[in-house]
């Protein structure tokens, strides 16, 4: 092989793994954490599941948020929706509001999950999953309580119905209301 | 995991009566299984058994029953879950890329094989014959030298 052509074939094979390794690297700085506790929440805008319009975190600002991130599919946030329901009736008319991310999940299961559970706090369709992802959810139920500032007072990874979560979910709602 | 399979099989077995008259060949839910993901366990649907998976088995089933084509389901599921919750990527746009770099990748491999080769089995032949080996070593060779020279 001539000089020349063993140099255009380091200079491939060399630019072969260096492409290989940014795609690593930039794998690794697009890996989507929870936004951790004090930080502001990551603002987003949905469509609301069971109709026309949509609903953005900004648009809420100036009251205390609970997000809770559900599928239809999921068991813990059927025996959860109970307790947002009646957390939602409690606190809301102190100005808090409830908000339901559903995701991964088809919307007509969805829709028959909120009225099988006569929830009544809006609910918002986050199709694939977009918005659950910029908050690092990795398994459903989870719960973020943001104060009317739209900062993270608590993040719940798990059914707030948990014995631990539980006193923490109303240590947060009794913090923001 | 025993109910959740047979909640799957009766949803299918309710819906096949009126679905018996089909206007199209009807799919099947084992030939849309290995086609279509879990949206929460990144696998394909027949490797699954989660809550998630569970439930589009169900969709799929109620839909096949009603007649639906494959292609109809899949729609479906990619305006519920996005592309993602299909296995393969679409034949367009920036997706082919998926199905024709490999081939690419392929071709140029064989093909710098080839020429590699090529050039191996020409240097080969270029080259003289390796020079024979006396397997003596300096010493006796010298001593050889002078014992012929004085002969001539």
């Amino acid at each position: 092989m001539t000089g020349r052509a063993k140099l255009i074939g380091q200079v491939a094979a060399l630019a072969c793994v260096a492409g290989l390794l940014a795609l690593l690297v930039w794998k690794l700085a697009h890996q989507r954490h929870a936004p951790p506790v004090g930080s502001a929440a990551p603002a987003f805008t949905l469509p609301l599941l069971d109709g026309p319009g949509s609903v953005s975190l900004t648009s809420l600002r100036g009251h205390p948020v609970v997000l809770n991130f559900w599928a239809s599919w999921c068991l813990p946030c059927k025996a959860e929706a109970r307790v947002l329901e009646r957390d939602w009736k409690r606190y809301g008319s102190r100005g808090v509001q409830f908000v339901g991310v559903d995701s991964d999940d088809l919307s007509s299961e969805a829709r028959r999950f909120v009225t099988a559970h006569r929830l009544t706090f809006p609910m918002l369709d986050d199709g694939p999953g977009g918005v659950k992802g910029s908050y690092g959810i990795s398994q459903v139920p989870e719960t973020y309580v943001l104060d009317a500032k739209g900062k993270i007072v608590a993040h719940l990874a798990g059914p707030i119905t948990d014995e631990g979560l539980a006193s923490q979910f109303q240590a947060a709602l009794k913090e923001v209301a | 995991m025993i109910v959740r399979l047979l909640a799957v099989m009766a949803a299918a077995l309710a819906l096949a009566g009126p679905a018996a008259a089909c206007a199209h060949p009807r799919t099947s839910l084992a030939a849309l299984e290995g086609q279509v993901m879990c949206p929460v366990c990144h696998t394909t649907l027949d490797q699954s058994n989660s809550q998630a998976a569970q439930q589009i088995k169900t969709f799929i089933a109620q839909r096949i029953a009603k007649c639906w084509t494959a292609q109809q389901i899949e729609t479906a599921l990619v305006a519920n879950y996005g592309q993602a919750i299909l296995a393969e990527p679409s034949h367009k746009g920036f997706d082919l890329l998926a199905w024709w770099l490999p081939i690419v990748g392929v071709l140029v491999g064989a093909i710098v094989l080839a020429f590699g080769v090529w050039r191996w089995s020409r240097r080969q032949g270029d080259e003289p014959p390796p020079a024979e080996e006396s397997g003596l070593d300096d010493e006796t060779e010298r001593k050889i030298d002078e014992l012929l020279a004085g002969m001539e």
